[in-house]
C-alpha cells in the first residue's frame, strides 16, 4: 500500500524484487498517459513513441530509487516526461515543430480514417502554434489526463493560473478549430 | 464553458506492438540496482530517501563524536512531519539522490547483499544475529506468510559543501548557509540487519519490521539543528516550520517520520509502555480515468521503539487491532 511504502520503503527497499510484478500493472496504466502527453506535446506519432520510450527507460533505470508510493508514480513519470520533452526541443531548435499526428495509424475504416486524419492534422497544426507553456499545459490536461490541481503541483503554477491559461488556450484553439472547419 | 471535446481527438492508445516491444526492452534491461549501502540507511523513511542531509536526521543514532555513548542516541520519540511529495519527485527527477547530493565520493564499507528469505523468525534471528520479536496476537486469521532478512550495510562519504550549496540553489533555498566547516567532513552511515515478517489471511495483511537503530557518525562540532533545518527544507517543509522543528527537536532521540500524503490521522501512542506513532491513511477514489482513476487502499502504520530496537507494523486491519498486535510483540 502507498502508506506502507511511504514510511518503510527505504528501509525495506531490498524487498523490491517481490513487488516487481507491480511494474506490469503500472506500465499498462501509465503508458497511454505518457504516450498521449507526448502526442499533444510534440505531435508526431513516431517521435511520441521515441520520447515515451526514453521516459520509461529513464524511469526503469531509476526504479530502485522509487519509493513505491504508487499514488505518486504517475506524477513522477510525467516529471521525467516533461524533462524529456524539454531536451527534445532543445536538441531540435532548428526544426519546425511537428506538422500533425496524421501519420498515426488508426483502426477505423477508410472513410473515417480519412476524416480523422484530417482532424488530426488540423489539430496538430493548431497545437503547433501554441507557445511552449500553453502547449505543455494542454498536453498534461488532454494527453496525460491530469486535473488542474495535479498540473499545478507539477508545474509550480497556481491551480487558478492553470485554469485560466487552459481556458484561454482552449478558447483560442476552439476558434481556430471552427474556423478551419468552414 | 468552452467546449473542449475536439481536443480529445488526438488521444490514441499506443500501438500494441510498440507497447509490447518497449515493455520487453525494459524487462530485458534487468540490471541489478546499485549497491544498497544507503538504501537501508535512512531508517523508517522513504520520502526523504533522496535527500542526504535530511536522511541523516530521519533516525536519531547520530554520533557527534567517536566518544559519544551509543545509548544516548536511541529512538525514544517520534515526530511526524509532512513532506512535499512533489519536492521529492523533483529531487528524483534531477537525480539528486543520496549518493549525489552531498558528495561524489562515496565509499562502500560493507554491502548488504541481497535479501534472504528464511523459513521462520528463529531462522531470521540466526541470519540477522539478533533476537527477533514476534506478535502473539494475530486477529482475523492472520498467519505467517514470509520472513525476510536484509543485511548490514555501511558507507562513508566525504561532504562537498559546494555541491550542497548548489542543491539548495537548485531548490531555490537561498536563506540557509552551508557551513564551510562541513566541507571535507567524513560521514559514516551504518545500518544493521532488518527483519520483516509478513502475516496474511485473505485480504488482511500485516507486516512487522524490526531492526536496531542505524547509526550516523558525524565529525565533532557539527550543528545538528542547523543541518536538520537544511534537511527539512530540502524535504519541502516550509521555512518557519522547519526552523521551529529543527530547534525544538532532540535530534539524538527523535525519529523524524515523513507522513504519507494520504494520511488522515497521526497521533502519539504508547506501545508496551514506549512512545510510538500511529498513522492512518485513507483510500482514495478519484474517478474513472487517469489520475482520477486510482484507488488506494486504506492502511495503518504503528511505529515504536523498545531499547535499541525500532519496530514498525503496517497493515490494513483497523487501527485498534493493529495496536493490539503491536502490544503483543515480544
Amino acid at each position: 500500500m502507498a502508506s506502507e511504502a511511504a514510511v518503510f520503503g527505504r528501509l525495506t527497499g531490498w524487498l523490491a524484487p517481490a513487488r516487481e510484478a507491480d511494474w506490469d500493472a503500472l506500465y499498462a496504466e501509465q503508458l497511454p498517459r505518457v504516450y498521449n502527453f507526448f502526442r499533444y506535446r510534440v505531435g508526431d506519432g513516431a517521435i511520441a513513441e521515441d520520447l515515451t520510450s526514453a521516459t520509461f527507460e529513464k524511469a526503469w533505470r531509476s526504479r530502485h530509487r522509487y519509493r513505491r508510493d504508487l499514488a505518486a508514480f504517475g506524477t513522477w513519470l510525467l516529471v521525467i516526461a516533461r524533462n524529456v520533452a524539454t531536451d527534445h526541443y532543445r536538441r531540435r531548435r532548428d526544426h519546425a515543430p511537428i506538422e500533425a499526428a496524421a501519420e498515426v495509424a488508426g483502426g477505423p475504416g477508410p472513410e473515417e480514417l480519412y476524416e480523422r486524419s484530417a482532424d488530426l492534422e488540423r489539430l496538430g497544426r493548431l497545437l503547433a502554434t501554441l507557445p511552449e507553456r500553453e502547449r505543455e499545459l494542454v498536453a498534461l490536461k488532454y494527453g496525460a489526463d491530469m486535473t488542474n490541481r495535479a498540473i499545478a503541483r507539477l508545474t509550480g503554477l497556481s491551480e487558478s493560473n492553470v485554469g485560466t491559461i487552459l481556458h484561454r488556450t482552449v478558447a483560442g484553439l476552439r476558434a481556430g478549430w471552427e474556423e478551419g472547419a468552414r | 464553458m468552452t467546449d473542449d471535446r475536439f481536443l480529445e481527438k488526438l488521444r490514441r492508445d499506443p500501438d500494441p506492438k510498440f507497447a509490447r516491444e518497449l515493455r520487453d526492452a525494459l524487462r530485458a534491461d534487468e540490471r541489478p540496482a546499485p549497491a544498497r549501502a544507503f538504501r537501508l540507511a535512512p531508517a523508517l523513511s522513504a520520502a526523504a530517501a533522496a535527500a542526504v542531509v535530511a536522511s541523516l536526521f530521519l533516525f536519531p543514532s547520530v554520533r557527534v563524536s567517536a566518544e559519544a555513548l551509543l545509548d544516548l542516541f536511541r529512538v525514544r520519540n517520534f515526530a511526524p512531519v509532512r513532506v512535499d511529495s512533489e519536492r521529492m519527485e523533483l529531487l528524483h527527477s534531477k537525480d539528486l539522490g543520496l549518493e549525489t547530493m552531498l558528495s561524489k565520493n562515496v565509499e562502500k564499507l560493507e554491502e548488504p547483499g541481497p535479501p534472504v528469505q528464511v523459513a521462520s523468525p528463529q531462522a531470521a534471528a540466526t541470519q540477522a544475529g539478533m533476537s527477533v520479536a514476534v506478535p502473539s496476537l494475530l486477529p482475523r486469521g492472520l498467519a505467517l506468510d514470509s520472513v525476510c532478512v536484509g543485511g548490514e550495510a555501511a558507507a562513508r562519504l566525504t561532504v562537498d559543501a559546494a555541491r550542497l550549496r548548489s542543491v539548495l540553489e537548485t531548490l531555490d533555498i537561498r536563506d540557509l548557509d552551508v557551513p564551510g566547516s562541513l566541507d571535507g567532513a567524513r560521514v559514516e552511515v551504518r545500518t544493521h540487519p532488518v527483519v520483516v515478517q509478513r502475516y496474511a489471511h485473505e485480504k488482511w495483511v500485516a507486516s512487522l519490521v524490526q531492526a536496531r537503530s542505524p547509526e550516523v557518525a558525524l565529525p565533532a562540532g557539527v550543528d545538528l539543528a542547523q543541518l536538520g533545518e537544511m534537511g527539512l527544507r530540502i524535504l519541502g517543509v516550509d521555512p518557519a516550520q522547519a526552523r521551529r522543528l529543527a530547534r525544538s527537536l532532540d535530534w539524538h532521540t527523535t525519529l523524524l517520520v515523513p507522513v504519507p500524503s494520504n494520511a488522515t490521522e497521526f497521533r502519539s501512542v504508547q506501545v508496551r509502555g514506549h512512545n510510538g506513532l500511529l498513522i492512518t491513511t485513507a483510500g482514495s477514489e478519484k474517478g474513472a480515468t487517469g489520475e482520477r482513476g486510482r484507488t488506494d487502499r486504506p492502511g495503518v502504520i504503528v511505529m515504536w521503539s523498545d531499547g535499541d530496537r525500532v519496530y514498525g507494523l503496517m497493515g490494513n486491519l483497523p487501527s485498534m487491532e493493529m495496536m493490539e498486535i503491536a502490544e503483543s510483540v515480544q
